[in-house]
């Protein structure tokens, strides 16, 4: 086992309680009233950071994957594979709660729910992205060989990725602040709001640090148990 | 003893060669392609319309049609080694790097042929307009190599899978979205004539480093595909 099971129990229970007060203050604390976003500001601690974590999803899988393809241990690769599947999880809430909150905010009247805003592109470009891992993963059979061949791709995904953050944002102009013409985030948020945010970019990291673990410690025990019953 | 580079070049370029009169022989690859472009843009012309189409949409459509023929024309290219079971004899006579460099090479040539039939079709058939034949070629030439770069990696990645028809499609795409974007600006502007060059630099940059970028990685992780 790569994390002993007191330690996991032990930063589960402080992230759960974490998490919780984040969501006490989110829903809670009192908030400035800003013109059209009014209080669906509060899904700033909800959306931005599901974002963040699957950024750190994805760069805990490549290392996990470079990690594998230097040592074959077989954990290397059920840890890419497992942080992965949590960080599209993460992606797809990402998304969702994205292009839910744009709906009533920046295409309030227009009716659309997608328009071709870069950060949205570059999130279903990655969600396509572990999508191409998976079905990758499902063609071939034999583990090790499966194992080999998905840490290629992860890592050679890795290597092209980071051109979409120079490209998209040349080519599609962006209603997320920090964007051309658009103030950035620290110059329109409350305070007490950036607090809160970063609690929960700690927070929603910490439960996939827990969600991960969990997996991981699942597919060991799993693999035990397959081991025992064949002897 | 030949130095170790002039001995690496002519590896690799033994492999580029043994491809080559391959393909002369059977000229598979070539004759699909030379049909399935044409085809595909006989079919934007049928379902466009009599409209004329501006240049970002003709742009978009001209790079659309080279990634889906090179998808489909590339993944062949570790996969009939594996079929005639000559995989094992290229890994005893070439080091991974020179198998790749001349895959890459010959990838690279085919794709070029590919650029030129379909620029080709498509100004006979949807009326392509060039104001910048130099800018053309180079967002051509740049968005190829990087095409190859990753192609040929993904290639002999889906050689070893045991399901491998329709795959390189799916792990090449969502890779390829920033080559498609700057190419496709890049030629947008060669089509639109004004101060392309100056419109398109961030665009050929772009290309160019992702082709860098895609070629450096293909080549370290090669190793892992082909020696074991």
């Amino acid at each position: 086992m790569p994390v002993s099971g007191k330690t996991y129990r032990r930063i589960r229970n402080i992230v759960l309680a974490w998490l919780t007060l984040v969501a006490l203050a989110g829903f809670l604390l009192d908030i400035p009233r800003i013109n059209i976003l009014e209080h669906t500001a509060r899904n700033l601690y909800f959306h931005v950071p599901m974002w963040f974590t699957m950024m750190a999803a994805f760069f805990v899988s490549a290392w996990r994957s470079g990690q594998y393809l230097r040592s074959r241990d077989p954990l290397r690769d059920t840890q890419a594979l497992e942080a992965a599947r949590v960080g599209a999880a993460f992606g797809v809430l990402g998304l969702a709660t994205g292009v839910v909150w744009a709906r009533f905010t920046w295409y309030v009247g227009q009716g659309i729910w997608w328009n071709f805003d870069p950060k949205q592109t570059m999130a279903a470009v990655q969600l396509l992205i572990y999508g191409a891992y998976f079905t990758l993963r499902s063609s071939v059979e034999e583990p090790e060989k499966r194992g080999r061949i998905a840490a290629v791709y992860n890592l050679f995904a890795a290597a092209c990725v980071p051109f979409l953050l120079y490209a998209l944002p040349r080519q599609m102009e962006s209603l997320h602040p920090g964007a051309e013409g658009n103030p950035a985030f620290s110059d329109i948020t409350h305070p007490t709001m950036r607090v809160v945010f970063y609690a929960a970019v700690v927070g929603f990291i910490g439960l996939f640090w827990v969600f991960y673990t969990q997996r991981v410690r699942l597919a060991i025990l799993k693999e035990r148990i397959e081991d025992a019953f064949r002897t | 003893m030949k130095e170790p580079f002039a001995r690496w070049f002519a590896g690799a370029w033994a492999v580029f060669e043994k491809d080559l009169r391959l393909e002369l022989r059977n000229r598979h690859a070539a004759g699909m392609l030379l049909m399935f472009v044409p085809a595909s843009i006989l079919l934007i012309f049928f379902a466009a319309g009599q409209e004329p189409l501006s240049p970002r949409i003709q742009a978009g459509l001209l790079w659309i049609v080279i990634l889906f023929a090179a998808s489909i024309g590339l993944g062949r290219s570790f996969v009939s080694e594996a079929d005639r079971d000559t995989a094992l004899f290229l890994r005893m006579h070439a080091r991974a790097s020179m198998v790749y460099a001349g895959k890459l090479l010959f990838n690279f040539l085919l794709i070029l042929a590919l650029d030129v039939v379909a620029v080709l079709t498509m100004m006979l058939l949807l009326h392509l307009q060039v104001a910048h034949g130099g800018l053309l070629a180079s967002a051509i030439l740049l968005g190829s190599l990087g095409l190859a770069g990753a192609a040929t990696l993904l290639a002999a990645l889906i050689a070893q899978a045991a399901t491998r028809g329709p795959l390189l499609p799916v792990l090449l795409f969502p890779l390829l979205v920033p080559l498609l974007l700057s190419a496709a600006t890049a030629t947008r502007h060669a089509l639109e004539g004004g101060d392309g060059w100056g419109a398109s630099a961030e665009s050929l940059t772009t290309l160019t480093a992702f082709a860098g970028v895609a070629i450096t990685a293909a080549t370290l992780l090669f190793d892992f595909i082909w020696n074991d």
